[in-house]
C-alpha cells in the first residue's frame, strides 16, 4: 500500500540512470565504428584496438599505470589498514580532530593537492618521475582505505578476538588467526578502490610526473586535445571495462561480508 | 598507525605549508620565486577580474550543486524504496563514479560537437535546420559538471534514506497525513543530513574543478580551477598560483566547517 | 628558487647542518645565470664522453615525422623517449622545475631568452656538429642566441589564419574575425602572446609591444572578437578545420600543410597587417644526462636527407639549405618585402604579468 513507488519516479529514475550512461555506452559502440569522423556506422572492426597496441606511448603509459597502480595501492593500503585499526580500536587525546583532518584530503581540490606536491617536490629538488606519482596517489589514497576499513571493523565483532585470546592465544596470534582473515574482504576491497582511483587519475598526476613516465590517462588527455579519433574510444572502454569488473568484484566481497554479519 | 600519519603529514601537510611559504615570496622574473616576503599574491588577487573568477567559480558550483539535488534526490529515494533491483540499481549509480572523468567528459565531447551524434540525429530527422552549438559553451561545463557529479549526491543522500525508519511513515499515516505531508513532514526533514552531505561532496570539487571548463568550455571562461592550474603553466607566478591554491582551500574549510556546524546541531 | 648552479648535494648537505629557515632562503633562490660567456664557451669546448643508451626528447606535437626517431634509434643504438608538448609555457613550466630529466627541448625564440638568462641552456659543444655547414646564413646568429652558443636552428613558421576555401571566401585581414557572418565557426589560439599580438598587429602596432595604451586597445578588440570565436584552440583545431566544425582558425602554417593533406579544402593567408614568424631551435637543458647521444641527435638532424624529410611532414621551413632541394613542396624563405610584415616574438620580461593579466581579463571576459 505505501510501499508502491509513484510511476513517474519510476519514469523519472530510469531516464536520469540511462542518461548518466548514455554517454559512455555511445563512446563504447563508435570504438567498433570502421569510420574515422564517428557518427556513421560504417561498418564493425576491431581495427581501432589493434592500432592501440602499435602505439608505444599508449603501451608505455599503460605499463607505467599499472607499476603506479600496484605500488600505491600496496602501500597505501597497509598504511591504511593500520590507522583504521588504531582509530577503531584505541582511544587517545585528539582522535575526533584527527579523525576529522583524515577527510581534508578527500575534500581537498585535486588541483590544490597536485600543485602543493609539485611546490614541494621542486623545493627539495626531487626528480619528477614515477616515485612522485607513487607517492602523490598514496597520499590521497590512504584516507579512502581508513573509511572503507573502518566501515569494515564496525561491522566486526570486536569481541571475537578477546575470545581468541581467552581460549589461549597471544595478541599477535589472535590478529593473524582472527582479526586479519574477517578484515581481509574489507582490505581487498580498498585495494580494488584505491587501484582504481590511481589508474584512472588525471589531475594529480599531471603535475607530478616527469618525463617519460605518462601514465595512461595523461595520454588519453593528449590525445583528446589533439585529434578525436576512435582510438581515444578504443583505449576509453578498455579502462571502462576494466574499472567494471574491478568494481563488481569488490562488490561481491563487501556483499559476502553482509552474509557473515 | 606511525607510518600512515607521517606519510600524511610528510606528503600532505607539508606542501601545504611550502606551498603556504611561497604565496608570501615575490615572483621570480622567469618563475619560480625570488627570497623576501610579500603580500603581492594577495593583494593581486584583489584585483575585480580575479574576484569575478571566484564569485563566477562559486556560482557554478552553487547552480550544479542545486541541479544535482533536484536531480538526485528523486532517483536516491526511489532506489531506497525499491527492494528487488535495489543493489543494480546502486551498482548503476556507483559505476560512473569510478569511471574515469576524463573518459566520461571525452564522452560528452564525442556528443556535443557540431559534428557528434546528437547534432547529426537532430539534423538528420530535421528537427533542426542549424547544427546547435552545445560543446564550448557554459551550458557544456553545466552539464559536465553534473554530469560527472550527480552520483556524489544520490549516494549519501540514499545513504540516508535507507535507514529512514519506516514505522514513522506508517505512524503518520495512521494519524491522518497524506502522502505529501508524509514527505514533506517525515521523509524530508529525516534525509536532511544525506542531502547536506552530499550536497559538500558534489560543491567542494565543483569549486575547484578545471578540467570540465578546459575541455567542454573552449578555454573561453576561467573558473578558478584553471586560473590556478595557469599560474602554474603559461604564467609563470608561482606565489600568485599559490595564493589563489590556499584561497581556494579556505573556502573549502569554511564549507566543511559549515557542514560540521549543521550535522552536530541537536535534532 | 630553482638555481641550476647549486649542486643538489650540497645542498642537501646545508639544508642539514644550517636547519629549517637558512635551507628555506637558500632553495628560494631565483633564478640567475652566474655563468659568463667565457665559461661557457670554456665548457663547449670540452669533449663528451661516449653515446650513451639512452636520450629523452621533449618537442612540440606532430613536430617530427614518424620514421626519423626509429631510425636515429637504430643507427646510433640508442633508446629514445619522447614526450610532447602544446605551448612554449608548457614546456618552460616543466624545465624551471629542474627536475624534468629532459636532454632536449624545442624553444622559440622568446623562450630561448627564458632558457639562457635562466642559465637553463646547455653550451652546444660545436665540434660534434659536423653537419654546421648546411645551416643556411639567414639561421645563424640569431637575435635571441649571438653566435649560436646554446641553439641549432631547427624549423621556422608564421602564424596567420588556416580557412576552409570552399566554405569562405579568403579573409585579407585580422578583421575576418569580427565578422558576425562567421560567428561561432572562428577560433584564436589558446596563447596569450598569439592572441594580443595579432590584436596589437591590426592596429599597426608591434606584437612585442609594453604600451598600456596600445595593450589596451588590442585587449578590447580580443575581446570584441570573442564572441565570435567557438573557442580559444591551438594545433588540435586542426580536427575542428578537418571535419568542417571550424571555418577560419589561426593557426600556424605547417600544421595548416598537415591538415590539407586530409583536407584538400584548407588554404592558409598571412594577414596584410601582419603577424608572427618565429623560429624554432633545438637546445639541450644544461642538466641533460645524455649529451653526447642530444649531440649526436641535433647533428642527425642536419643532414639533408633528414631535415627534407622533417620539414615535408611538418610543413614548416627548414633552415637546412642543403635540404631545400629535396623537398616536394618547400617553403620558400620570405622576400625582405614580406618580411616587413613579419615580427619575432621576444621575451617581455617583467612585463608578462601585465600581459598575463590582460590574458585573463579576455578569457574571463
Amino acid at each position: 500500500m505505501t510501499r508502491a513507488i509513484p510511476r513517474w519516479l519510476i519514469v523519472f529514475t530510469g531516464i536520469v540512470l540511462f542518461l548518466m550512461h548514455l554517454p559512455v555506452l555511445v563512446l563504447v559502440v563508435f570504438s567498433f565504428n570502421s569510420s574515422k569522423f564517428a557518427v556513421d556506422w560504417t561498418g564493425f572492426t576491431t581495427h581501432w584496438y589493434a592500432r592501440l597496441a602499435e602505439r608505444e606511448d599508449i603501451v608505455n603509459a599503460l605499463r607505467n599505470s599499472l607499476i603506479v597502480g600496484v605500488t600505491a595501492t600496496i602501500i597505501a593500503v597497509a598504511l591504511g589498514t593500520l590507522i583504521a585499526l588504531a582509530l577503531a580500536r584505541h582511544r587517545f587525546r585528539g582522535k575526533t580532530l584527527y579523525e576529522g583532518l583524515m577527510y581534508v584530503p578527500i575534500v581537498t581540490p585535486e588541483i590544490v593537492t597536485g600543485i602543493s606536491l609539485l611546490v614541494m617536490f621542486v623545493f627539495l629538488r626531487f626528480p619528477l618521475g614515477l616515485t612522485t606519482i607513487v607517492v602523490a596517489h598514496v597520499a590521497f589514497s590512504i584516507p579512502f582505505v581508513v573509511v572503507v576499513v573502518m566501515a569494515r571493523l564496525a561491522g566486526m565483532d570486536e569481541n571475537l578476538e578477546e575470545a581468541a585470546m581467552t581460549l589461549g592465544a597471544d595478541e599477535i596470534t589472535a590478529f593473524r588467526k582472527v582479526t586479519i582473515p574477517l578484515l581481509w574482504p574489507g582490505i581487498i576491497s580498498a585495494a580494488l578502490l584505491t587501484f582504481i582511483l590511481s589508474f584512472d587519475d588525471f589531475v594529480i598526476t599531471s603535475f607530478v610526473a616527469g618525463s617519460g613516465s605518462s601514465t595512461l590517462p595523461l595520454v588519453i588527455y593528449s590525445m583528446v586535445r589533439r585529434n578525436i579519433e576512435p582510438s581515444i574510444n578504443a583505449i576509453s572502454t578498455l579502462i571502462v571495462l576494466a574499472t567494471t569488473i574491478l568494481l563488481y568484484v569488490a562488490e561481491q566481497l563487501t556483499r559476502e561480508k553482509k552474509a557473515h554479519a | 598507525m606511525g607510518p600512515g600519519t607521517l606519510w600524511m603529514l610528510a606528503f600532505f601537510a607539508i606542501p601545504v605549508i611550502v606551498m603556504c611559504g611561497y604565496s608570501f615570496m615575490p615572483r621570480g622574473t622567469y618563475g619560480g620565486v625570488d627570497p623576501g616576503f610579500t603580500l603581492e599574491a594577495y593583494a593581486r588577487f584583489l584585483h575585480p577580474v580575479y574576484l569575478t573568477i571566484l564569485e563566477r567559480t562559486f556560482v557554478v558550483a552553487l547552480v550544479c550543486t542545486v541541479l544535482c539535488a533536484l536531480t538526485g534526490y528523486p532517483v536516491a529515494y526511489a532506489i531506497a524504496r525499491s527492494t528487488k533491483w535495489r543493489t543494480l540499481l546502486l551498482f548503476l549509480v556507483v559505476l560512473p563514479f569510478w569511471t574515469s572523468f576524463l573518459v566520461r567528459t571525452f564522452a560528452m565531447i564525442f556528443l556535443m560537437r557540431d559534428t557528434g551524434l546528437i547534432n547529426t540525429w537532430l539534423l538528420r530527422l530535421h528537427l533542426i535546420q542549424q547544427p546547435l552549438t552545445m560543446l564550448y559553451t557554459p551550458f557544456a561545463v553545466l552539464l559536465g559538471l553534473v554530469y560527472g557529479y550527480l552520483p556524489f549526491m544520490i549516494l549519501p543522500i540514499y545513504a540516508s534514506l535507507e535507514k529512514l525508519d519506516t514505522s514513522l511513515l506508517e505512524a503518520a499515516e495512521v494519524l491522518g497525513a497524506r502522502p505529501t505531508a508524509r514527505f514533506l513532514r517525515v521523509t524530508l526533514p529525516l534525509s536532511t543530513p544525506g542531502l547536506i552531505a552530499g550536497s559538500l561532496l558534489v560543491f567542494i570539487p565543483s569549486l575547484g574543478s578545471f578540467l570540465t571548463s578546459d575541455l567542454l568550455g573552449g578555454a573561453k571562461g576561467l573558473l578558478v580551477g584553471n586560473l590556478i592550474q595557469n599560474q602554474f603553466s603559461t604564467a609563470r607566478n608561482w606565489p600568485f598560483g599559490s595564493a589563489a591554491s590556499l584561497i581556494l582551500m579556505t573556502l573549502v574549510l569554511i564549507a566543511v566547517l559549515i557542514y560540521l556546524r549543521l550535522r552536530l546541531r541537536p535534532e | 628558487m630553482l638555481e641550476a648552479v647549486i649542486d643538489r648535494r650540497a645542498f642537501l648537505a646545508r639544508a642539514l647542518a644550517l636547519g629549517g629557515t637558512a635551507a628555506l632562503l637558500d632553495a628560494c633562490r631565483s633564478l640567475t645565470d652566474t655563468r659568463t660567456p667565457a665559461q661557457d664557451a670554456a665548457e663547449a669546448a670540452e669533449s663528451l664522453g661516449p653515446m650513451e643508451k639512452h636520450l629523452a626528447i621533449y618537442n612540440w606535437s606532430d613536430y617530427v615525422p614518424p620514421e626519423t626517431i626509429p631510425a636515429f634509434e637504430k643507427e646510433f643504438g640508442v633508446k629514445v623517449t619522447y614526450d610532447v608538448y602544446e605551448s612554449n609555457e608548457e614546456m618552460l613550466a616543466k624545465l624551471i622545475t629542474g627536475a624534468s630529466g629532459y636532454d632536449l627541448v624545442f624553444p622559440s625564440s622568446y623562450a630561448v631568452t627564458v632558457l639562457i638568462a635562466t642559465g637553463l641552456a646547455g653550451p652546444i659543444h660545436r665540434q660534434y656538429l659536423t653537419n654546421w655547414d648546411n645551416v643556411a646564413p639567414l639561421f645563424l646568429n640569431p637575435v635571441f642566441d649571438p653566435g649560436n652558443a646554446h641553439t641549432v636552428p631547427w624549423q621556422w613558421g608564421v602564424t596567420g589564419l588556416a580557412f576552409r576555401s570552399d566554405l569562405v571566401p579568403r579573409p585579407d585581414s585580422w578583421r575576418v574575425l569580427m565578422d558576425a557572418r562567421y560567428r561561432g565557426k572562428m577560433t584564436q589560439m589558446d596563447d596569450g602572446r598569439d592572441v594580443i599580438g595579432s590584436w596589437l598587429r591590426y592596429r599597426g602596432h608591434s606584437l612585442n609591444s609594453r604600451d598600456p595604451h596600445e595593450l589596451a586597445a588590442a585587449e578590447s578588440d580580443a575581446i570584441t572578437v570573442k564572441k565570435n570565436l567557438k573557442a580559444y584552440i591551438s594545433a588540435p583545431v586542426k580536427g575542428q578545420l578537418i571535419s568542417g566544425d571550424v571555418w577560419i582558425a589561426q593557426l600556424w602554417n605547417g600544421d595548416a600543410s598537415q591538415a590539407k593533406v586530409e583536407q584538400p579544402a584548407i588554404d592558409y593567408v598571412v594577414p596584410k597587417e601582419g603577424c608572427t614568424i618565429w623560429m624554432d631551435s633545438v637546445v639541450m637543458p644544461r642538466n641533460a644526462r645524455h649529451k653526447r647521444a642530444a649531440h649526436e641527435f641535433m647533428n642527425y638532424i642536419l643532414r639533408p636527407d633528414v631535415g627534407a624529410a622533417i620539414s615535408d611532414f611538418t610543413g614548416y621551413g627548414t633552415p637546412n639549405q642543403a635540404a631545400m632541394s629535396r623537398i616536394a613542396h618547400p617553403v620558400p624563405y620570405p622576400t625582405p618585402a614580406e618580411l616587413t610584415r613579419l615580427e619575432l616574438q621576444v621575451d617581455l620580461g617583467r612585463d608578462t604579468a601585465l600581459w598575463d593579466q590582460i590574458w585573463t581579463e579576455i578569457k574571463s571576459a
